[in-house]
């Protein structure tokens, strides 16, 4: 075959334009582009909100694309291609250095994103997200409005029950520490609140217990305990004052549960996804041993001991 | 006294520019990448700096090593060779200089737009409207040069080299328009999965259709002259050419496997990419066969070492490639670093490499007299080669460790910490990368403006 420039210069726009027709005109002509189940259209606010997500690159480190292999944040719902049809552009990303926020919408309450926004380190103390004190007070309410709609009818779901439970939430704590712990601890079913930590207190796992409050507790709770972590001053009803749960007949399962499930309406999340069963006994034990000063473990009833205790 | 090298500038202007273009903007784009990296490492680096926060940075990083530093550092060398190769004079040096010259306002541009958050935020098409017609009309100029050089030219015979040159401009041209969708000036994007489908024809297209042509043509003009030997064959330079064009084109929606496209679709991004060892292993069978038992004339001449290691990253960069096509493999690599490092692999190790080895090859040419430094030269061509080969083997461990660990049902917090000392060697890496950086422009700048060696 002899090179011509009509050979190079025109031969190959022709491949291309048969490429372009096939793997670009093709599956945009046909794809179905019916809405989803959740899919609801934004509001000018959130719509706002998407342009300051756009603008500060979230792309590059969050996608917005489930798939059936997950399992982390979101992983309730696979994504459809209905749930994109108001997008443009798309921001599915290319990389996870955050967790995907497909369905991040009422995951957390307003104050939780607003103190993670002002510093990330503030409530997840291992995040490697940048701070977003530079965005105004109206731009990161827009921003937390957008992630806030995240899922669309299910974050509107999630996000009723956010509200629901803060105003609960904050009579409880307005109406003094009684009242506060006796609400906070009514809401663990029976059978968690009868059950003591049925492992025993040991060094290592006090150590190990440490370590995972260092890296998922101190933010909000603080070091030693008190509620007065960097997170607090943006988080109302306040962190929770471990120090004032002495004697109050708290339990490991109320412990473990309250752990585990998250505080709806509080900043408190849940941690089942992030900790396995063990590690959350024994960062329940770290609070009852050294903040609280009051631990049930080992105690009755425990069944039998399991066979790596002492 | 001897003739000043700064005649250079007057005898080849826009191969001079566009070398100078490349130096420069490399040294920007590789002091991004150290610092986000080091953002990776020290998050509260740059706490409260809207325009330096990481995901303002990032886009800056990716653009101005695609379209800063490799892209004018190749054309730089196609400047050079395409009137060499058709006998024949640059149809106007006038036109290149004025191509240079945006081209440099848009790379300005670009990094004031992006890091004021003015961004289309798609990944690639970042660029804003008046950019990416500034940038296409590069292209246009670039193209008119290019092809009234070849209607001008003396030498009957198109080598292959100019058939990679012409071919990568003028695919670029309309792939860039429509990729950046530029008939929606706001927003620059098309709506939902069409969207992501286009997006990453793009995406793609930039490395299969831009990069990759205009780095196998540097390779296929300056091994045979280091080696001085004819090249291997002209049957394999017709079917990898073709090929290229045939496959890489179809291969995009691979970057969309795990998302709700077309199935069909799906499937043929996988083949495509699979059979990119097609036009793949027929270049490098052409370039190796030729290059054979030469390899001393090659580590002789710093251009021809580099722009070989460039051919044997672009073999590791192709395998791992079709292989992180494959829907298992993707299973674990997706989302991860993984991908970080075989980007870095193929885009510095692959078409970064060729550019310098370009630029270092053709300097000696259009001076008149060696380089400035062959120390330094190969100096940077060590801190290069350990840092981007280096940056990869970490990144894909460490992509690995992500990917198995999301898959076993751990949180991306979760792993934050084990991934940690792979991103502090990573900054570590990168600080080579951009050491090099520097090295290469004092080189290349005291090569062209002021250089004491006799001439050569």
């Amino acid at each position: 075959m002899k090179m011509t420039p009509a050979a190079i210069f025109v031969g190959s726009l022709m491949i291309l334009l048969a490429v372009i027709v096939v793997v670009v005109y093709v599956p945009w002509s046909t794809i179905d582009t019916a809405p989803s189940d959740i899919f609801r259209d934004r509001s000018p606010l959130e719509a706002q909100g998407r342009l300051i997500y756009k603008a500060n690159g979230c792309v590059y480190c969050h996608s917005q694309s489930i798939r059936t292999i997950d399992w982390g944040l979101g992983a309730q719902r696979i994504a459809q291609a209905g749930d994109y049809i108001a997008d443009s552009p798309v921001q599915l990303g290319s990389a996870r250095n955050g967790p995907d926020l497909s369905q991040a919408g009422g995951e957390h309450p307003d104050d939780w994103h607003i103190a993670h926004f002002m510093n990330p380190r503030y409530t997840s103390p291992n995040s490697i997200m940048p701070s977003f004190s530079f965005l105004s007070e109206e731009e990161m309410y827009a921003l937390t409005r957008y992630v806030q709609s995240l899922g669309f009818k299910d974050a509107d779901v999630r996000m009723e029950r956010q509200r629901y439970w803060k105003k609960k939430a904050i009579e409880a704590y307005e109406a003094g520490p009684e009242e506060n712990i006796e609400w906070l601890h009514d809401h663990v079913p029976q059978g968690w609140r009868d059950i003591p930590n049925p492992y025993p207190t040991t060094a290592a796992g006090l150590a190990r217990g440490h370590k995972i409050y260092q890296e998922f507790c101190a933010g909000c709770h603080s070091p030693i305990g008190d509620g007065m972590g960097p997170a607090q001053p943006w988080i109302y009803p306040p962190p929770f004052n471990f120090t004032t749960l002495k004697n109050r007949e708290i339990s490991g399962g109320i412990l473990y549960y309250q752990i585990m499930n998250g505080i709806t309406g509080t900043a408190m999340p849940y941690f089942k996804k992030h900790l396995e069963s063990e590690k959350i006994w024994e960062v329940g034990n770290y609070i009852a041993v050294y903040f609280i000063d009051q631990s049930d473990a080992n105690t009755e009833p425990r069944g039998i001991d399991a066979s790596w205790e002492p | 006294m001897n003739e000043k090298p700064i005649t250079a500038l007057f005898k080849y202007p826009t191969v001079a520019s566009f070398c100078l273009t490349a130096s420069f903007w490399l040294i920007v784009a590789t002091f991004m990448g150290v610092l986000l990296a080091t953002m990776l490492i020290a998050p509260d680096l740059v706490e409260g700096i809207a325009w330096l926060s990481y995901g303002r940075v990032r886009p800056v990083h990716v653009n101005l090593v695609l379209f800063g530093f490799v892209t004018p550092g190749l054309l730089s060398a196609a400047f050079y060779y395409i009137p060499r190769l058709l006998r024949t004079e640059l149809y106007s040096e006038k036109l290149g200089l004025i191509t240079v010259g945006l081209w440099n306002i848009v790379m300005a541009g670009a990094v004031v737009t992006l890091l004021n958050g003015q961004t289309q935020a798609r990944e690639y098409a970042e660029l804003i409207w008046s950019l990416d017609m500034a940038l296409i009309f590069c292209f246009v100029l670039i193209i008119l040069n290019f092809a009234l050089t070849v209607i001008h030219r003396t030498e009957p015979l198109l080598y292959v080299s100019v058939w990679y040159a012409c071919a990568a401009v003028v695919l670029t041209g309309p792939t860039y328009a429509l990729g950046n969708v530029i008939w929606q000036p706001d927003k620059g994007a098309l709506a939902g999965i069409p969207d992501a489908i286009l997006l990453w024809f793009y995406g793609h297209n930039i490395f299969g259709l831009l990069l990759t042509p205009l780095a196998i043509g540097v390779a296929y003009y300056v091994i045979p002259k280091v080696c001085k030997s004819p090249l291997y064959s002209h049957t394999l330079s017709l079917l990898g050419f073709w090929s290229l064009i045939v496959v890489y084109t179809h291969i995009g929606t691979h970057h969309l496997l795990q998302v709700p496209v077309p199935t069909w679709l799906k499937v043929i991004a996988i083949v495509d990419s699979v059979a990119m060892v097609i036009p793949v292993s027929v270049f490098l069978i052409n370039i190796w066969y030729t290059a054979k038992s030469k390899l001393g004339e090659i580590h002789a001449d710093i251009g021809g070492k580099f722009v070989f290691t460039g051919t044997i990253m672009y073999f590791f960069a192709s395998i791992q490639g079709s292989m992180m096509s494959l829907p298992q493999v993707q299973r674990v690599t997706h989302f991860t670093f993984h991908t970080v490092g075989h980007a870095h692999i193929g885009v510095l190790g692959f078409s970064g490499m060729i550019a310098l080895g370009g630029l270092y090859y053709i300097l000696p040419k259009i001076t008149g007299r060696p380089i400035y430094s062959r120390f330094l030269a190969d100096f940077q061509y060590w801190l290069i080669l350990i840092g981007v080969t280096g940056f990869t083997i970490i990144l894909s461990i460490a992509g690995l460790i992500q990917g198995h660990s999301w898959l076993n049902g751990e949180t991306v917090y979760r792993v934050l910490p084990q991934i940690h000392l792979y991103n502090v060697i990573r900054a570590s890496l990168g600080l080579m990368i951009f050491t090099g950086a520097l090295i290469g422009m004092y080189n290349i700048f005291r090569t062209l403006f002021y250089n004491p060696e006799e001439t050569s």
